[in-house]
């Protein structure tokens, strides 16, 4: 036990600074491969009423879950951003973090806190897509810094809409994300899942299937259960190191809403 | 995902009715665990057994395997001592539906709380809440000797884990171990000659040569071995860990593993994250195999310890640990002149073992006596509550086994 003499390089937080306390310090003895993990939300008007009530449940249960599960819960880290009211908004756990914030969305498993979400708002689709994109990078990053090791990070896009801007008018600015995406996919920087809920039209899906060929669904009604329980099945089997089939399986069960046995 | 076929996904569908060896069960509404190629299932009415339910329909072939493991009892069938639970989750029922058509199969269950994956060790505040007060390096030490014991004799009766990591294993409150997927294992039908190949396997314990698309074999079991033993000796740290300081973008461990690079052999190559703990921890005899395993023996499959060669290394160490006599569940090893658990609470202020800070060590060292720590008696000593003479006797065949193989050899 001669830390200090040993040759090993240990890296202290360099951003413990700017990191609350409460999540930088308590993580000293986790040296786990991390799983980031970002939930991008759909919160625009549309979803009011029963939707987003749906989504708030479902994000309890799933959390519940989540601090239940041995593996998952110091692996994965979990940001969750949503687009609505505000335009674009980051959370950390239950809070809201200003625009300008540098301190990072992503919180371990075990002490997430779902967000209270509300509807409202416009829907700017691919301004999330983005900053979910940004935010998955500068994790990278830090956990780098810090000699964390990470599995490829799963971002979530779930809507019921079609891109807007501010104004709420419906937008072809989305269009531009496209590249940039299928680039990063293709070299594996992420897996993206693109999901349409409630009655989303052809126009939605055609967005969701540029952005995410390999993984979109367009779904009857809000099966948010169904949905997180998808990506804690994805998050099992990225850190077994399964092959994409099993990816595929997984989502096409899912996509399908049918049991284990009828497959 | 039992999914409804409604849309909101919320009251869940009546349980399905399945055969087991013909008898109809009734199954949960919703799986107790859903992984990649299956779902688990409990019975309604009979909290003891699960039902494992594949998502594809199974191929003729695992159909067949199932068979054929239905007619073995492996490491001599259940434990004589009911204390302790079966070292292999092994098929008691094939599965089929009421058509007939082969769904999977059952077995006992080993959920939590009793039974927690292998995983829930390697983090403090999880020792803490699944094994409150029963945790110590000497428990640690425990469940590494019976995760060998249970490998060496498993390649004793020509069975290959494959798809060894920390999620398929449980370990109970005394620190016994059970291996979960065992319809993964590979073997050689003893009846028929038929063999079973693994096709499963999980990236962070897998040897090179298997992430090559290799077979599973005893050497690729004995480099996962060595992961999950030094894994529990350095109370969760993994010999792959840290980020490679010529590394781009990526790293992970399955990168580490690929390009050779373990702290533990070439501490210089990575930057680990603070709070790993030194090599040292580990007792020279096993830091040697662990050297061995984690340097030569990553390309060399060879050049690694076997599950005997750690049995006979952890064994050794189990009669020598010492006890810390300023805070409770604190043992380390003998070649240690001080508490590593202390030194690291004080430059860290974090005790690996105890959940609140324990008391200062001027107060606390008073009555020595007072210190030892009771818990982990039972894991102190693996397999104490079955016979010794059983444990003896399984050592002495082993010792013997490997005698001839040497002397043959
Ligand atoms: N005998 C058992 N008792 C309780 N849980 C089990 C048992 N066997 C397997 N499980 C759990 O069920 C889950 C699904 O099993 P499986 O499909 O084999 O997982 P994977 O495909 O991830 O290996 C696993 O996470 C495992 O922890
Ligand atoms: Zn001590």
């Amino acid at each position: 036990m001669r830390d200090s003499t040993h040759p090993m390089t240990v890296r202290n937080d360099p951003r413990t600074a700017t990191l609350p306390q409460q999540y930088a310090d308590l993580e000293i003895e986790n040296n786990a491969q991390r799983l980031p993990l970002v939930l991008c939300l759909d919160t625009s008007h549309s979803m009011l009423g029963g939707p987003i009530a749906s989504l708030n449940e479902a994000l309890s249960e799933w959390t519940r879950e989540l601090h239940d599960d041995v593996s998952l819960s110091y692996s994965v880290e979990v940001a969750v951003l949503t687009f609505g009211d505000a335009g674009v908004s980051a959370w950390q756990g239950p809070n809201l973090l200003s625009p300008d914030t540098r301190v990072s969305p992503f919180v371990p498993a075990h002490r997430f806190e779902p967000p209270l979400l509300r509807a409202a708002g416009v829907t700017l689709m691919a301004e999330a897509l983005e900053l979910a994109m940004q935010i998955v990078a500068a994790r990278k990053t830090e956990l780098r810094q810090l000699g964390l090791q990470y599995y490829r990070p799963q971002i979530c896009l779930v809507t019921d809409g079609l891109p807007t801007d501010r104004t709420g008018h419906p937008t072809e600015a989305w269009r531009r994300v496209v590249p940039v995406i299928t680039a990063e996919q293709r070299d594996k920087r992420f897996r993206l899942y693109a999901i349409g809920v409630g009655g989303i039209t052809d126009r939605g899906e055609e967005v969701l299937r540029a952005f995410a060929p390999a993984f979109n669904a367009r779904l009857q009604g809000f099966p948010f259960r169904e949905l997180l329980q998808m990506m804690s099945a994805s998050a099992n089997a990225e850190q077994k190191g399964a092959g994409d089939e099993v990816f595929e399986k997984i989502f096409s069960q899912f996509k399908t809403q049918r049991p284990a046995w009828e497959s | 995902m039992t999914g409804t076929t409604g849309s909101t996904g919320t009251a869940g569908t009546a349980g399905h009715r399945i055969l087991l060896d013909g008898r109809s069960v009734l199954l949960s509404d919703r799986p107790l665990k859903s992984g990649g190629e299956a779902a688990v299932y409990t019975v309604v009415g009979d909290d003891g057994v699960v039902v494992k339910v594949y998502r594809d329909t199974p191929g003729p072939q695992q159909e067949r395997r199932l068979e054929r493991m239905l007619t073995m009892t492996p490491l001599g069938g259940r434990p004589t001592d009911r204390a302790q639970p079966s070292e292999l989750a092994w098929p008691t029922a094939q599965a089929r539906g009421a058509d007939g058509g082969f769904l999977g199969y059952a077995m006992q269950r080993f959920g939590e709380p009793d039974h927690v994956r292998l995983v829930g060790l390697f983090t403090r505040a999880q020792r803490m809440r699944l094994f409150p007060g029963r945790v110590d390096w000497r428990f640690l030490l425990g469940v590494g000797w019976n995760l060998a014991f249970m490998t060496a004799r498993m390649h004793h009766e020509g069975l290959v884990v494959g798809d060894f990591s920390s999620n398929n294993v449980v370990v109970d409150a005394n620190g016994f171990v059970t291996f979960l997927d065992c319809d993964s294992i590979a073997f050689t039908d003893p009846a028929t000659g038929e063999y079973f190949p693994c096709l499963m396997q999980t990236a962070d314990y897998c040897a090179p040569e298997r992430q090559k698309g290799g077979p599973a074999t005893e050497a690729g079991d004995d480099f996962a071995l060595a992961v999950l033993v030094y894994q529990l000796l350095s109370v969760g740290n993994h010999p792959f860990g840290g980020v490679p300081h010529d590394s781009d973008s990526q790293s992970t461990v399955k990168d580490n593993i690929a390009a050779s690079c373990s702290y533990v052999v070439q501490p210089e190559r990575v930057v680990v994250p603070r709070g790993v703990l030194d090599p040292g921890v580990l007792p020279p005899e096993l830091l040697l195999l662990a050297r061995a395993a984690f340097g030569p023996g990553v390309a060399d499959p060879a050049a690694r310890p076997s599950a005997e060669a750690w049995l006979r290394a952890l064994d050794l160490e189990r009669s020598r640990v010492r006890v810390c006599p300023a805070r409770p569940h604190h043992t380390y090893g003998s070649h240690l002149q001080a508490c590593p658990w202390c030194g690291r609470l004080e430059r860290t202020g974090q005790d690996d073992f105890n959940a609140a800070p324990a008391a200062a060590p001027v107060a606390a060292a008073a009555p020595a006596r007072a210190a030892v720590p009771a818990p982990a008696a039972a894991a102190a000593r693996p397999h104490r509550l079955r016979t010794a003479l059983l444990t003896l006797v399984g050592l002495v065949v082993l010792l013997v086994l490997l005698g001839q193989l040497l002397s043959h050899g």
